[in-house]
């Protein structure tokens, strides 16, 4: 490689991997290695005052084990929802797919903005404020487009002759469904609600249009950002970075061009 | 389309029906309806006369256009640097690829450390001699756009180069055997072979890019809050500040038909075949 795009490279992944870097150094430094004019960049010492206080205080249980329950049922609702239409999806007419991912591409394309304000006039009206169904029901409406595409490419591949021959050795279409098909998707399954799990995990403009005091952790950590106390927003913003880098990881491996379009924001 | 296909399908229409469709028709309603009065442009009128609304569709647009141009190029840079690179692409792809999963809000919360005032960048300047007085990355207009389109470029270079990298590596390698035979240099072959034949993920890039863009919310807000509105922060701080509804979907509404008509614009200038493959 010539010394340019070494160069670039070099560069490139300071970029990428500098910001994260400064996000667990400063959740481990003591304050007078950061509210300084002249921060180190790298740590001399370091603590676990900040982890212990966050952890040990306990404020972060309830927005934990919030964002836990939406995203889980998120995750569950949007397969119940997703697979059933993907499976149409993927046995209709080229012409009928096409216009329907297309339509739920425009879906993709609405501004979160314009969603959130009146699903928020109606809730407050019915007291959903700060309930887990509020959050849950918002999220769906912006994940179903996008597990609806994974699954219907992840159909699309399994060749109808499989069904033909479950059918001819005797399955009705229900066993065919659950012994042949389900088995068939099961890695596009898996990265749908993965996805689905990790997009309301992050989701910021509906939870904020719908949470009066109950946080989710992304809130939570804009609420510590806003206050400007740099190391509990470290620490809270780091505990919520962990399962998404699993995920991620595991996500990789399935990350392919075909998805890409409606899957990754 | 037999009936049991239709089944399946309609509970996801009617439940996007339910909680997009009649979402967005209701914004539009909202922002043409003034309580006790009826139909009234009035939420309209008075956004338009607000100086912030004014400076959110500029900072949104300066936003869209300088982080996408930031995504694009470096998208395209990596993924020329790394096509064809097997060994290269393991470790350094999935550094580079971090970024992408990390929540939004988070960061936010990592670029605020990046260029706060005794952040990194000011620190690596002054370290590198560059700078004597730090300098505060948010506090005028074009350096906080500047601030924020990088903190964007940071999250989605990664997926641009991506959808780049899967492009160049469906382009046949019989064209640049053809372009070397005719005396084509390196930068003749990206320029003559290798972009035109991109064409089509560019597009898609562009496209995709560029509907989250004008989008943008969690990082103006966190990053800058009040010092730079854009369309979407505009509207939350109509709402959930001021608790008006009305202009909150008037600017709601504004930022669907820029989209809209960026998304239409593009279109027509690039070809819609290219995207609805």
């Amino acid at each position: 490689m010539k010394l340019p795009q070494s160069l670039f490279l070099a560069v490139m992944l300071l970029f990428a991997v500098g910001p994260l870097y400064s996000l667990v150094k400063i959740s481990l430094s003591p304050p007078a290695e950061v509210m300084t004019a002249h921060p180190t960049l790298v740590p001399r010492h370091l603590t676990g005052q900040h982890w212990k206080g966050v952890l040990a205080g306990g404020q972060l249980t309830r927005p934990l084990l919030k964002s836990l329950i939406v995203a889980t049922g998120v995750a569950v609702l949007s397969l119940a929802l997703s697979a059933p239409a993907a499976y149409s999806l993927a046995h209709v007419s080229p012409r009928w797919r096409y216009g329907l991912l297309l339509g739920l591409f425009l879906c993709r394309m609405l501004p979160e903005v314009s969603i959130a304000l009146p699903i928020a006039v109606v809730f407050l009206r019915l007291g959903l404020m700060d309930t887990h169904l509020s959050l849950i029901l918002s999220h769906l409406a912006l994940v179903l487009p996008v597990t609806v595409w994974i699954l219907t490419t992840t159909f699309s591949t399994i060749p109808y002759d499989v069904e033909e021959a479950a059918a001819l050795d005797g399955c009705n279409a229900w066993q065919t469904l659950l012994r042949v098909v389900l088995p068939l998707a099961l890695p596009g399954i898996a990265v749908g609600s993965l996805l689905a799990w990790l997009f309301s995990w992050e989701e910021f403009v509906l939870s904020t249009y719908l949470t009066l005091s109950e946080k989710t952790m992304p809130l939570q950590v804009y609420y510590y950002l806003y206050q400007g106390n740099w190391f509990v927003t470290a620490v809270t913003a780091t505990v919520m970075t962990l399962p998404v880098i699993v995920i991620s990881a595991f996500l990789q491996r399935y990350l392919r061009e075909t998805n890409l379009s409606g899957a990754v924001r | 389309m037999n009936r049991r296909l239709w089944l399946g399908l309609a509970p996801l229409l009617l439940y996007l029906a339910v909680f997009t469709l009649v979402p967005v028709v209701s914004t539009l309603w909202l922002s043409v309806n003034q309580p006790g009065i009826g139909f009234s442009l009035d939420a309209y009128r008075k956004i338009t006369s607000h100086y912030q609304f004014v400076d959110a569709v500029g900072n949104t647009c300066m936003v869209t256009a300088l982080g996408l141009a930031l995504e694009l190029c470096l998208g395209l840079a990596l993924a020329v640097t790394l096509n064809g690179r097997r060994r290269a692409q393991g470790w350094m792809r999935v550094l580079l690829l971090l970024p992408l999963g990390v929540p939004t809000i988070v960061a936010a919360s990592a670029m605020r450390y990046v260029f706060g005032t005794v952040g990194y960048v000011n620190e690596i300047l002054y370290r590198l001699g560059l700078l004597t007085l730090p300098i505060n990355w948010t506090g005028s207009r074009g350096l906080a756009v500047f601030t924020v389109a990088v903190a964007d470029a940071w999250k989605v270079t990664p997926l641009v180069m991506l959808i780049l990298l899967a492009g160049l590596q469906t382009l046949p390698r019989e064209v640049y055997e053809a372009a070397r035979m005719d005396g084509a240099n390196g930068r003749q072959q990206f320029f003559h072979v290798t972009l035109p034949l991109l064409r089509p993920s560019i597009t898609m890039a562009l496209i995709v890019r560029g509907i989250d863009a004008f989008r943008i919310f969690a990082l103006p807000l966190a990053l800058a809050g009040h010092n730079l509105p854009v369309l979407s922060t505009y509207a939350y701080v109509e709402y959930l500040e001021y608790g008006n509804p009305h202009t909150a979907a008037a600017s709601s509404t504004i930022l669907l038909l820029l989209i809209l008509l960026a998304v239409g614009t593009y279109l027509r200038l690039a070809g819609t075949s290219e995207v609805v493959r």
